[in-house]
């Protein structure tokens, strides 16, 4: 997570709007909304869904913010928060029929090996593509989608990530392997040559 | 002494757990050694590295409006720091 001043560290901020400086807390918010926005779309993967969990993570951010202790980085808090705003919007949602990926075995097999026709390059104009993406993060349980995105798209370490999700690091580390194989076979699936 | 085989589908499964991290145990150098003589599991490793990179590549912008909207749910105004 980026943090776009060189001026005013976060925790200065956050002693500030604690204090009542609401020009600080819109500094905040102004700091982390597009990475939170963009943390909950590739969650949800709808963007009012997104809108609304960011929005929901905020307005607990500026209730809870003096609970804040400062033993983590407030982007790990805001993670959290999201994550569970998140894990709930999809709660409320009509159940999706998730895949199990329980059965190792099956996730790992050399049959179906070839070369892709699409680059990640390819990406950003291409509709059919950003659909075929968003199709097999959703099949991924929850738990799964959101051990992938913190590790490998937002970059998160193992430790950071077992923090916001609760989980211990080789749970993280065995829905990471599995994540990454399902997402791996189900893009193989539409987009090899 | 018996020498040790690695199967393609334990490259593969090696490939989904330490994609990205520093791969220097024994383990490890005998799965490199396999990975830059087998086609079939160079081109596994290409698949699980491209899907990280999709998924990486796919962000989305929050517009001025939903900036605004945000502030206007918080009761904030515009920072001017």
């Amino acid at each position: 997570m980026k943090n776009t001043s060189n001026k005013i560290t976060d925790e200065q901020l956050i002693e500030e709007a604690v204090s009542g400086n609401n020009n600080s807390l819109a500094e905040l918010v102004k700091r982390y909304e597009q990475t939170i926005y963009n943390f909950a779309f590739k969650v949800c993967r709808n963007k009012d869904r997104a809108e609304h969990a960011m929005q929901e993570t905020f307005l607990s951010m500026v209730k809870s913010l003096k609970q804040f202790s400062g033993k983590s980085k407030l982007s790990t808090w805001l993670y959290t928060i999201v994550s569970n705003h998140c894990l709930m919007l999809a709660r409320s949602q009509k159940k999706y029929d998730y895949t199990s990926l329980e059965n190792e075995d099956g996730l790992i097999n050399n049959i179906n090996i070839a070369d892709w026709k699409f680059s990640p390059e390819r990406l950003a104009d291409n509709n059919e593509l950003k659909s075929i993406l968003d199709d097999a993060i959703s099949k991924l349980p929850h738990d799964y989608r959101v051990v992938f995105i913190l590790r490998d798209v937002e970059g998160l370490s193992t430790k950071e990530t077992s923090e916001i999700t609760k989980l211990t690091v080789p749970a993280i580390k065995s829905r990471l392997h599995r994540a990454r194989a399902f997402l791996r076979n189900e893009l193989n699936k539409t987009l090899h040559a | 002494m018996k020498k040790e085989t690695t199967t393609c589908k334990e490259v593969m499964s090696h490939i989904c757990d330490s994609l990205g991290e520093d791969l220097d145990s024994p383990k490890c150098v005998n799965i490199k050694i396999h990975l830059d003589s087998c086609p079939t599991c160079q081109k596994y490793f290409d698949s699980v590295e491209s899907t990280v990179h999709f998924y990486k590549k796919y962000d989305v912008e929050l517009d001025d409006e939903g900036h605004k909207r945000l502030l206007s749910i918080l009761g904030l105004k515009e920072s001017d720091k």
